[in-house]
């Protein structure tokens, strides 16, 4: 079921918008303050990536934002009407040759903050890049951590 | 975010609040070091304590202003990284790169 759509023009400024919507319904369905910034910070990489890459940076072109409450959780599907991009061809940001790079970490930042992503082209539709977040029970951990 | 610049001795801190993000937070702090690399403040540590979260953008310009600051016989180091800017500079084995450290007094002594 969709919960929310956003639909935004492919400017970075748009980026905080996208975030914030994330990180709240995340918050609402019941994730801890931590995953749900995760969450918005890996919907607002997506958002970017969606500007820069996808559209780029064309005003013209919109960047269409769509929330789920799935059972597991959230999924956050990001479309722009790019020609699409290979995500394996991107180089590895902490590799010794790519650390010092200013750009680039958008999708680790994804990997590593969302537990799915998930990506797919269609010449008529665009890119659409996929986020799940699970939603899991609140476990303290010996390190005081509630994940 | 907020900029707020201290100087002690020879080292420039910068005291950083908010969050460090594509066209806001990013903006600032380039300016910022900018601006004290050109006024001849070569020794910054740049305090991430109230930094609550920074995004590729972000991470981007830290790793900037060091670039920029060693170009110009400079140095930047960062104090303080907690939660999920503490998570990002690990994830990114940016902690590898900059001299981070949690003590202020530690850090003045260390340029």
């Amino acid at each position: 079921m969709t919960c929310a759509r956003l639909t935004v023009p492919s400017e970075a400024r748009w980026a905080d918008l996208v975030h914030a919507a994330a990180e709240k319904m995340a918050l609402t369905v019941g994730f801890t303050e931590d995953a749900a910034l995760d969450l918005g910070l890996a919907t607002r990489e997506a958002a970017i990536n969606a500007c820069r890459h996808g559209n780029r940076f064309d005003t013209a072109k919109s960047v269409r934002v769509d929330l789920f409450r799935i059972p597991e959780g959230l999924r956050v599907d990001v479309r722009d009407y790019g020609t699409g991009f290979d995500p394996m061809a991107a180089p590895d940001p902490t590799d010794a040759g790519h650390r010092m790079n200013t750009t680039g970490r958008g999708l680790l930042i994804m990997r590593a903050f969302v537990d799915e992503l998930h990506f797919g082209y269609d010449p008529h539709e665009g890119m659409t890049v996929t986020l799940i977040k699970k939603l899991s029970p609140r476990v303290e951990t010996g390190e005081g951590r509630v994940h | 975010m907020k900029v707020a610049v201290r100087n002690i001795g020879p080292v420039t801190v910068v005291d950083l609040g908010g969050k460090i993000t594509i066209g806001e937070g990013d903006v600032q702090l380039r300016q910022t070091v900018l601006d004290l690399l050109e006024g001849g403040n070569k020794n910054i540590l740049l305090n991430l304590e109230s930094v609550s979260y920074m995004d590729s953008a972000g991470i981007g310009e830290l790793v900037a202003c060091y670039k920029r600051a060693k170009e110009k016989a400079g140095v930047v180091k960062l104090l303080n990284p907690k939660g999920k800017v503490y998570d990002l500079l690990s994830l990114t084995k940016l902690e590898e790169v900059f001299d981070t450290f949690n003590d202020e007094k530690e850090a003045l002594v260390s340029f």
